[in-house]
Order: C-alpha cells, then sequence, then structure tokens
C-alpha cells in the first residue's frame, strides 16, 4: 500500500481515462438524479460537496447484468457467450458500495461472466465526509471510509481541500504508473483515521437497527410470526428492494428464441416473488408473504450468513427504504422488529 | 461485443398504468438495459411496481413488428410502407363510397401519446369524415366520464395523487390499488401507517380490505343501494354538511325523497353488510375532517355504471368531502393514457377537451381550425363499431395498439366481427391475437421511441423524449395517421414534430390552452385545466364552484346485475386484475419473472365453493357460461366471498372474456364486465387438459 498527495482529482482521472471508459455518479442531462455515466470531463463534478453522492442505482449492474446471455444453441451445438469487457474504472465508488461488491466477488466468485467482468475493472472509492440521506453504513462496518481491501484506489479529501491517494492493491499501483506523484506522509494517513472517527460520529443513532438484528438472530424473545405476516402484507412484490440492494445476487434462467437460435439467459430474479421458490408441484416453502420478508431480513441480518461472508449482507446503503412502496424497506422493518411485542 | 455498461439515462414516464410514475430509461448501445426510479418524480418519489420494473421487456425488440405487413392466405408478408398505405386507403375508399363515411372507423389507444390520440381522433374526423372514434376507456372508466360530468362537470380525478398523505379518512371503493396502481397503493399504506383511518368498501377480502379500520364487504353489484343507505342514515342524523349543500348543491330535496326508500335495515339485507357497520362507516366518512375517496372499475364495470358513479358522487357531495386538499373524488384510471385519451376527444361524441359534436358552433370552430367539413352526429362506440360490422354496416377498422380479442367481453362475438370486416388495420408493436386478424399489420413504436405527452390520472401532463430509435421501420402513430390522411386527400395533418401537433392541440382544447413542451418541461408536467386564468395548472379541481356550476345531486336506484346466479349457472364470475400483469398481456407477459409468478390463467375460487364441488388447488376447472367455456387451473382464496369466483382478463390460454356477459350500462354502453353467473365443474383427470 502507498500514499500520494494530490492537488485535485483531475489529473488521476485523465489519466484512468485514458485506460478504457470510465464512469462515475453523475447527474444526466436531466440534472436532479444521479446516474452510473461514463465521464465526460476530467474535473470532478462534485469537488465541493456537501453530502455524499450515492446514485439510487447499485453499481452491481456493471458486473452482474440485469439481463445476461449465457449461451446458445444453434441446432448442433452450444455456444458459450462469455462477454469481452475492455478495461474500466468505476471512479467514485462508495465505501458501502464498495462493501458490496466484495461481498458479490465471494459470492459470483465461480461465475465466469461475472469475473469477466469484474477483472477487466479498476475500482476507486472515495471517502464519505457526511453521512447521506438515509445511510448507516457505520452501523454494519461497511463505511464511512473506504476499507482497504475493498478499492483498488482510494481517494480522501482533507481539510485543506487536498486530495490524499490510496494504492490499496497492485492493480491500482500499476493504474497510477506514469502520473508524477509525490508520496504523501504518515500524518496525512493519521489524520484520516482520526478524521473518520468523527464523520461517524455524524450519523443518526441506529439502536433499533441493533436491537432488530438481535431479534433476527431469535434473541431477546425473537421475531413472532405475526409480526411477520404484518410485514409481509405490504410488500406489494414490485422486486424494487432486490434490483436496488447491492448485495442482492438472485437470478432466474430462461429460454429466448433469437436470432442465433435458442439461447440460455439469466436474469435478476427477487426472492419476493411468489414463484420464486415454488416447486414443480405446487409446494411452496416460502409461499406466504411473511415467510419471504423473513427471508429477506434473514439473509441480510443472519449471523450464520455473517459467518460465511465475513460482514452481514446489508452494507447500510438505505436504498430498499428508498424504493419500496409498500414502507418495508431496511429502517421502516428494523423499527417495527425493535418494538413489535 | 457485449458492452457492459449504461451509456446514458433517459427519464420518462412508465407505459403501464394511470399513476405515471417516473422512470429513467437506461440505454446502452441504443438498446434499452434497464430502467430506474426517480426520487424527485412528484407522483412516484423512487419507487416503481413490478410492471415498471419489467419494462425492459415489454420493450424488447424481440418479437417487435418491424415492417409493415398484408395478409397472404393464413399468413403475412412483410411490404413497404408505400403498399401498405395504398392497400388500406383503397379499401376505405371502396367502404366509403358504397357504404357512405360511416362505415369506416378508428380505435385509439389508451396507451398512445395525446398526439397520437389526437391525431387519431382528427384523422377519423377530418380525414375519414365520421365521428367513428373510440378508444378502451370504454370498457373501464366511461362511465365515471359519464356520470361525473353529469354531476360536477368534469369526469376526472378532482384532486392530486399527493393529497393522500393530507388526508385524515381514506375511502377505497371497489379496487385493489395495491394490485393495480400500486405506488398510489404504496401511498394509502403509508398514509395508514401515519395514522389515517382507513375505509374499504370491496366485496373481496383485499390487502387493503384486511389493514383497514372498517371493511364494508357488500355483495357484488349492490353498490347504489349500499351507498344510499349511507345517506339515508347521514340526512337521519343530520350529518350531512349543510353549509356545502346549501351553498354548492343543487336537487337535493329529490335526493332525500329517495333514499327514503334506503333505511339501513332494507339497505344490510340487500347489500349483507350489517346495520352496525354502515352507520360506523357513514359516521366515519361525513364526520371526517378530509376524507379521500378513491374507486376503480369495481364501480364501472357494471350496467348500471354510471348510476353507481353518480352515487359516489351524491355522498361526496352531501358529506362536502370534496373541493378541498386531502377529499375529492379519484377514479383509478387503468391505463397510462387514458386519461388523455379522453381529454383529446378519441371518443364519438366529444372533440378535444369534451366539447360535444353536436353543438354546430363547436363544431364550425374546428371545422374552419381543421379546414374541411365535420360530421354532425356522434359516432359509434368501439362495440357500436362491432355490432354494426356484423350488421353489414361498417366494413373498415383501424386499430391502434388495443387488443379489443383479448380485452373485450364476449370475445366469440368480437372475433366473429372482426374476420367480417372488409380491411382490419392494426398499428401494433407485436403480433397480438388481434392483430392476427388483421388485413394489414403496421408497426408502431413503442413509448420509449417517441416523444409526446402523457396525462395520468391526476391530470398531470408529462413530456417524454425518446431513448432509443424504433425498430426496423416502425414509426410513431401520429406519423402513420398523417400518412394515411394524406393519401385520402386531407392535407391537414402534416405534421413535422410532435411539438407541432401538441401545439395545434393545445390550440383547440381549452384544457390544454396554456401547455407547451418548454412549460411542462421546465414545471415537471402540469395539471389541466392549465389556461389564462390558471397558468400554473389546476392541482385541485371545483375549489370554488364546480366545472358545471353547482354540483348537480341526482336520485340513483338499485338496480340487479343482468345475469343472476340460478340452477343451471350457480356462481357470480367477477374479472380481476393481476398485479404482475398488465390488459392482454402483451407487454408484461414478455417478461420472464412475470410470467413465471402467475402461469397460464387461473380461477380463484373460495375454498368453501371448492370444497362443495370437490376441488382443490391446482386442479384442472372447467368454466362455463350462457356464452362458453373456458378450461383452466384453480387457485383458491378468500379473498373472495362464498358464492364468487373470479378471473383475470390477461391470458389468451383462458380467456375470461369468452364468459362474460356483454349487457349494457344504457348510457356508456359500458359492458358488465364485473359479474355474469357461471358452473364451474372439476375436469377429471383423464380428460385432457390443454396447457
Ligand atoms: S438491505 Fe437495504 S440498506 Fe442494506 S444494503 Fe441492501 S438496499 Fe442497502
Ligand atoms: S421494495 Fe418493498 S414492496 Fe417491493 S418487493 Fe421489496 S419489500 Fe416488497
Amino acid at each position: 500500500m502507498r500514499s500520494y498527495q494530490l492537488e485535485n482529482l483531475s489529473q488521476l482521472r485523465s489519466h484512468l481515462g485514458r485506460r478504457g471508459a470510465l464512469f462515475e455518479p453523475r447527474q444526466a442531462e436531466d440534472g436532479g438524479e444521479l446516474h452510473w455515466l461514463p465521464m465526460v470531463d476530467s474535473a470532478w463534478p462534485h469537488e465541493v460537496e456537501e453530502t455524499p453522492l450515492l446514485p439510487l442505482t447499485s453499481p452491481k449492474s456493471f458486473f452482474f447484468k440485469e439481463r445476461e446471455q449465457l449461451f446458445y444453441f444453434d441446432g448442433k451445438q452450444f455456444v458459450e457467450t462469455l462477454p469481452d469487457i475492455e478495461p474500466q474504472t468505476l471512479f467514485g465508488v462508495r465505501s458501502c458500495d464498495l462493501c458490496a461488491i466484495a461481498y458479490l466477488d465471494q459470492f459470483f466468485a465461480a461465475d465466469p461472466y461475472y469475473q469477466k467482468r469484474r477483472q477487466a475493472t479498476l475500482l476507486v472509492g472515495i471517502d464519505c465526509l457526511h453521512p447521506c440521506d438515509g445511510g448507516f453504513c457505520r452501523s454494519v462496518d461497511a463505511g464511512p471510509f473506504v476499507r482497504e481491501a475493498s478499492a483498488d484506489l482510494i481517494c480522501h479529501r482533507q481539510a485543506d481541500g487536498h486530495w490524499l491517494l490510496i494504492a490499496s492493491t497492485e492493480a491500482g499501483e500499476e493504474a497510477v504508473q506514469g502520473l508524477e506523484l509525490k508520496a504523501a506522509n504518515e500524518a496525512s494517513l493519521r489524520q484520516r483515521d482520526l478524521r473518520q472517527k468523527e464523520v461517524s460520529e455524524k450519523f443518526p443513532d441506529t439502536s433499533y437497527l441493533h436491537a432488530a438484528i438481535k431479534r433476527i438472530n431469535n434473541s431477546d424473545g425473537g421475531v413472532a410470526h405475526t409480526t411477520w405476516d404484518a410485514l409481509g402484507l405490504q410488500c406489494l412484490t414490485c422486486s424494487g428492494c432486490t434490483n436496488s440492494c447491492p448485495t442482492c445476487s438472485c437470478f432466474a434462467i430462461f429460454e429466448q428464441t433469437t436470432d442465433e437460435g435458442v439461447a440460455r439467459q439469466r436474469c435478476w430474479d427477487s426472492c419476493y416473488f411468489e414463484a420464486f421458490q415454488r416447486e414443480a408441484s405446487g409446494h411452496n416453502p416460502s409461499g406466504e408473504a411473511g415467510q419471504r420478508v423473513k427471508r429477506y431480513w434473514e439473509h441480510k441480518f443472519s449471523e450464520s450468513y455473517a459467518a460465511t461472508f465475513g460482514r452481514y449482507g446489508c452494507v447500510g446503503c438505505g436504498r430498499c427504504e428508498k424504493v419500496c412502496p409498500g414502507v418495508i424497506g431496511v429502517h421502516s422493518v428494523t423499527k417495527r422488529l425493535a418494538t413489535a411485542s | 461485443m457485449s458492452h457492459p455498461t449504461t451509456n446514458t439515462v433517459v427519464p420518462s414516464i412508465c407505459p403501464f398504468c394511470g399513476v405515471g410514475c417516473g422512470m429513467g430509461i437506461q440505454v446502452c448501445d441504443g438498446k434499452v438495459v434497464g430502467v430506474e426510479p426517480q426520487l424527485n418524480h412528484p407522483v412516484s418519489q423512487g419507487k416503481l411496481c413490478t410492471k415498471g420494473w419489467s419494462t425492459p421487456y415489454a420493450v424488447d425488440p424481440i418479437d417487435r413488428i418491424t415492417t409493415p405487413l398484408i395478409r397472404e392466405g393464413d399468413s403475412f408478408r412483410p411490404a413497404s410502407w408505400d403498399e401498405a398505405c395504398n392497400t388500406i386507403v383503397e379499401a376505405i375508399n371502396a367502404a366509403q363510397q358504397e357504404q357512405g363515411p360511416d362505415a369506416v372507423g378508428v380505435i385509439a389507444c389508451a396507451r398512445a401519446t395525446n398526439e397520437d390520440c389526437y391525431a387519431a381522433q382528427k384523422f377519423a374526423r377530418a380525414a375519414l369524415h365520421t365521428n367513428n372514434i373510440d378508444h378502451c376507456a370504454r370498457i373501464c372508466h366511461s362511465p365515471s366520464v359519464a356520470g361525473l360530468r353529469q354531476t360536477l362537470g368534469s369526469g376526472a380525478m378532482t384532486n392530486s395523487i399527493s393529497d393522500i398523505a393530507l388526508a385524515d379518512l381514506l375511502v377505497i371503493f371497489g379496487c385493489d390499488p395495491t394490485s393495480n396502481h400500486t405506488i398510489i397503493g404504496g401511498q394509502i399504506i403509508a398514509a395508514k401507517l401515519a395514522g389515517a383511518k382507513l375505509l374499504v368498501v370491496d366485496p373481496r377480502s383485499t390487502r387493503l380490505a384486511q389493514m383497514a379500520d372498517l371493511h364494508l364487504q357488500l355483495r357484488l353489484g349492490t353498490n347504489i343501494a349500499l351507498i344510499n343507505g349511507l345517506l339515508n342514515i347521514i340526512f337521519d342524523n343530520g350529518w350531512e354538511a349543510r353549509e356545502f349543500l346549501d351553498s354548492r348543491c343543487e336537487n337535493e330535496a329529490a335526493l332525500r325523497r329517495k333514499v327514503e326508500d334506503y333505511p339501513p335495515e332494507r339497505v344490510a339485507e340487500i347489500t349483507g353488510v350489517p346495520v352496525d357497520k354502515l352507520i360506523a362507516a357513514a359516521k366515519m366518512y361525513s364526520q371526517a375532517q378530509r376524507a379521500m375517496l378513491t374507486y376503480g372499475m369495481g364501480i364501472t364495470q357494471y350496467i348500471s355504471g354510471t348510476n353507481n358513479v353518480i352515487a359516489i358522487s351524491n355522498l361526496a357531495l352531501v358529506a362536502g368531502q370534496i373541493g378541498r386538499p386531502g377529499t375529492g373524488i379519484n377514479p383509478l384510471r387503468g391505463q397510462n393514457n387514458v386519461q388523455g385519451a379522453c381529454d383529446m376527444g378519441a371518443l364519438p361524441n366529444v372533440f378535444p377537451g369534451y366539447q360535444d359534436v353536436t353543438d354546430s358552433a363547436l363544431r364550425q370552430h374546428f371545422e374552419r381550425a381543421w379546414k374541411c367539413a365535420l360530421p354532425a352526429q356522434k359516432g359509434l362506440t368501439s362495440l357500436g363499431m362491432t355490432q354494426a360490422t356484423l350488421d353489414d354496416s361498417f366494413r373498415c377498422m383501424i386499430i391502434m395498439g388495443e387488443d379489443p380479442v383479448v380485452t373485450d367481453p364476449d370475445q366469440n362475438h368480437v372475433q366473429r366481427a372482426l374476420q367480417a370486416l372488409d380491411m382490419l388495420v392494426v398499428i401494433e408493436l407485436v403480433m397480438t391475437e388481434t392483430a392476427k386478424l388483421a388485413d394489414v399489420v403496421l408497426p408502431a413504436a413503442a413509448f420509449s421511441e417517441k416523444s409526446g405527452t402523457f396525462t395520468n390520472c391526476e391530470r398531470r401532463v408529462k413530456h417524454i423524449t425518446a431513448a432509443i430509435s424504433p425498430p426496423g421501420e416502425a414509426r410513431s402513430d401520429w406519423m402513420i395517421l398523417g400518412e394515411l390522411a394524406t393519401r385520402l386527400g386531407y392535407n391537414g395533418m402534416q405534421w413535422q414534430s410532435a411539438e407541432a401537433v401538441f401545439d395545434e392541440m393545445a390550440s383547440l382544447n381549452p384544457l390544454y390552452a396554456s401547455m407547451s413542451y418548454a412549460k411542462l418541461i421546465e414545471k415537471s408536467g402540469l395539471q389541466w385545466p392549465c389556461d389564462a386564468a390558471h397558468p400554473d395548472g389546476t392541482p385541485l379541481l371545483h375549489s370554488e364552484r364546480f366545472s358545471r356550476g353547482k354540483g348537480r345531486l341526482i336520485a340513483v336506484d338499485h338496480s340487479e346485475i343482468d345475469e343472476l346466479p340460478d340452477e343451471a349457472y350457480p356462481l357470480f364470475l367477477t374479472t380481476t386484475r393481476l398485479h404482475f400483469h398488465y390488459g392482454c398481456g402483451s407487454m408484461t407477459r414478455k417478461s420472464p419473472l412475470l410470467e413465471r409468478e402467475t402461469p397460464v390463467g387461473v380461477l380463484f375460487i373460495h375454498p368453501h365453493d371448492a370444497d362443495r364441488l370437490n376441488i382443490r388447488a391446482q386442479d384442472p376447472v372447467r368454466i362455463s357460461s350462457r356464452r362458453g367455456t373456458v378450461e383452466t387451473r384453480a387457485m383458491l382464496s378468500d379473498e373472495l366471498p362464498p358464492g364468487t369466483v373470479a378471473m383475470p382478463y390477461h391470458f389468451k390460454e383462458a380467456p375470461s372474456n369468452q364468459l362474460t356477459n356483454n349487457a349494457q350500462d344504457p348510457v356508456t354502453k359500458m359492458p358488465e364486465l364485473k359479474a355474469c353467473a357461471v358452473r364451474v365443474e372439476k375436469i377429471e383427470v383423464q380428460e385432457a387438459m390443454p396447457g
């Protein structure tokens, strides 16, 4: 790991832009919303940021596509259709999303389609200096500052307005080669640690979240069926939460006739669909909406999954709360679980 | 080479229901790869429903029609636009020369843009010289337009969707917004969680009924009796809004006399709702500070549809729950632009802006603007055109993006009629069941491929731009109709852009008078009326006075459903929509997930009835009515009252409309889709089961 001093991000961005496409959270022409869009100008559009800028759409679709062809059968043989990906950079990824990518890296470790995309991608993280609306990364060990193993390069804006650049992987180190960079001193790294503590303290109280996690893990009396059922009644099965959650990774496989022949494709699935687990016989282990809500939140917060992945399945981005029309996103659900009798 | 990333995100509007949620279309290499909700959208605030999230499948270029097609025997062959248009024009000319202008007609589409719908009605009136123009509002909300125009003077949602958060009582009448207008349903749930009271009136035990403070589970088709009963109680207790009635309404005495015939005990008997619940509901509604009433097809799809709407209006007027924020009468419209299609005059009796075609001053105004003579009599409705075809007086039909073969009542009848036409032209995205019957099929552009405007159920007009280009030779409907008009010898439809169509429409439609694309974009949409007096639009209708002046109370009587169950057909069949599908399913059924969720049609039956008929979940069943027979699988549901079975209408494999009754509302010709009598039998396993 090496660290450097930077005046601003322009030089770094143009340099990385030369490696291949660079994507960043940016407003489309309509203004307003943030999307993952190709860079148009090497000046970082959020140089004077007040709050961190987390697009409503998570970056997972860069690696795990909404819909992807796996192979096709042309009448004679099966032809695998692995994607052909040029080197690319995701710039300005926040710590929560980086933790989510690290989580998906484990889930898709043996998936060639995911890995092909992932390996062509350089991840550049940015430390958040303010809590975002609805975010609680601090409470689930996913932020606000970028975890070293989760990004290739980390940018940290110092109090003086200059940037500290940390190359935390070999790929990151390689990527900055050719730039004339001045090494940063130890003090700026220490400063960063102190700053993280300061920023963490600015997050709103989430004691209800911790209370809910305990109950999901069956302590403090667990969660009654009736509570899950009441929450289940509110699920309108939109699939918004699973589409938006940066760690949700379920997919469905289906066949589609295309010009090339019969193609096997996969697409994002949602565990909130009634038929997600329905068996051919009609039997369904999660036929009730309440059971499905329970399963989703167990995947996010149960200690047994945490043991497998080394962290909770939730990275605290708050997206599910924003997109859920039924008012059962992460804050609403954990508040209800914390206080349910 | 597949490119892994999104190049751009184009703001748009979800193409499904009338809520009109904001949707960003993710485009990569000229293809739609995904959608995302828009946090700053005034209606949907970052949410979408399943159908919205599945939009990329709906517009998937696979299966799209990309060139004009001309029938040859049992199949179609690709043709040039030139040949296709000539074929159509020849057939129109022949039919009109022999049988007059009214031998042809147009069915516009409640999913098309305002520009397309305006072009459709102008095409019918100015190029074909007929008022035979209609669209599918006929089978969902024509009674709302007819009923509310009589009582209030305007047939649209009186308040804004955001008013849900302002109400302290929400009344949900004959609809389940959580499945059909999900984002509104979600806002109702949010309001309930935040402390608003919830009153649900529905024969089914819907999701909201299960959350409600009070659920009136009335018998199918007894809405008017119920409302008259509530009014009887309100008057009896002096709970009416005295001052409001005196200053803003007329005809109270006649209504009072009428509802005297509906004492609570009698109403309890007709509706099956106990007296104490009737009293509780009457009190809740009339005494609420701000009560917002929402209704859906459980009100309109009856032969008494218009009277049902009038009864709803009576209730709101007597309780004074209208004209203020957080109140009002709010019909939930089915399709994303059904409000717009009506506003554009894609109806047989009105020009754009609900201006009567039989009014000679108005007609002259349009004649001057369009530079042509216009027909003076009302035209035929869509079902009227079908009937006229079977009577040999109608020969040529142009259908834009609708699938009446699946969605209209009495399917066999519709199919026979369409086959009897000399020329059926279908303008479509994909080969629907209706398109398969066509003589000429023309490829249309999808919503993501054109610019234009949509009007949602709260009268909000929003502008969208094309995210990608249409596949092959597909075009916007207004361009297709403009081309046909020119070839028919009418030159008034040669617009150069969607904006030019909009500007012409706004100059003739008083409700849209002060709107322009620039202003719609700047203001993130405007709610009509938007004119010199209301340059920023009108979120709340009827605040000072009703559109017609005084609110009119109209006495209406309970009438029985046209076809009651009897010994041969002992069960009520009602049709419903499933959350996962939309209309004829031609868009939603392309999503593998939505298709998996509800396989090829179902019959919902109450466990008691199922038990009696020895039917278990998933059993194959046969449903018969006086008109036809359908086979499908049973699903048990205690959301229905015993004695009533339900079928969704989305599936061509199990078309509920083989069974439904074509009896119509006398005012609007709305067919009674919500109730008919059927018999259900289990199919024994030895017998073959399709699917
Ligand atoms: S569960 Fe919700 S808050 Fe947690 S990571 Fe997923 S979307 Fe974000
Ligand atoms: S976002 Fe909410 S309503 Fe939609 S599937 Fe998730 S929990 Fe259900």
